[in-house]
């Protein structure tokens, strides 16, 4: 049986941990270089500083 | 506005990331169940499965990634965080996020923490705000 107050809970408290430190508007972005389904095509947030604004998405499959 | 609807008007003004992050409800981990949960999903429309297991490997991981991308057809490239939720924790982006980062590097728009938080029509908002500071026309 899942322990979906514990999971909550859990998840509530990571949730304010991080989002204390995440950037909010007027920061300047974390940089960051990731690749993709096949650990290929890697980009690094500031290869579009000056080029385009960037949308970041983030998301999982469940 | 759905995600697809804002990659349609905006991929030529706006360069999107699609960050595959850590599973929200894995099995063995927050599950949501199985057929039947499963069912409900997919009569609200959305295409999250139920049936995945949290990858332990990045290889596992790119792997589910690549499942996800195929699946919701987005037309964006995904791209995937490593397995010490780097990106993930920076951006507090568990289990889903937005963010619009301007042609400076700053922050611009920081959608609300998922899933509650997650709307897309807000991103659009951003989106024709800050094409319109760089000088450019609304798609």
């Amino acid at each position: 049986m899942v322990d979906v107050d514990r999971y909550i809970s859990e998840h509530k408290a990571w949730q304010e941990k991080f989002d204390a430190l995440a950037p909010k508007v007027g920061d300047v972005a974390s940089d960051f270089k990731l690749c993709d389904v096949n650990g290929e095509n890697c980009v690094s947030l500031s290869d579009f500083r000056g080029r385009k604004p960037v949308a970041l998405i983030f998301g999982s499959y469940t | 506005m759905s995600l697809r609807d804002l990659y349609a008007k905006y991929h030529n003004q706006v360069q999107f990331l699609l960050i595959y992050i850590r599973e929200a409800h894995p099995i063995g981990g927050w599950w949501l169940g199985g057929d039947i949960a499963q069912q409900r999903l997919k009569a609200a429309g959305l295409k999250a499965v139920t049936d995945v297991y949290d990858p332990k490997t990045i290889e596992e991981r790119r792997a589910v990634a690549g499942r996800c991308d195929t699946a919701l057809q987005y037309g964006i490239r995904t791209y995937v965080d490593e397995m010490d939720d780097a990106v993930s924790q920076t951006y507090a982006a568990m289990p889903t996020r937005l963010y619009l980062v301007g042609l400076d590097g700053r922050v611009v728009y920081a959608g609300g923490l998922g899933p509650f938080g997650f709307e897309p029509t807000e991103l659009g908002t951003a989106i024709d705000e800050c094409i319109a500071q760089v000088g450019g026309a609304p798609a």
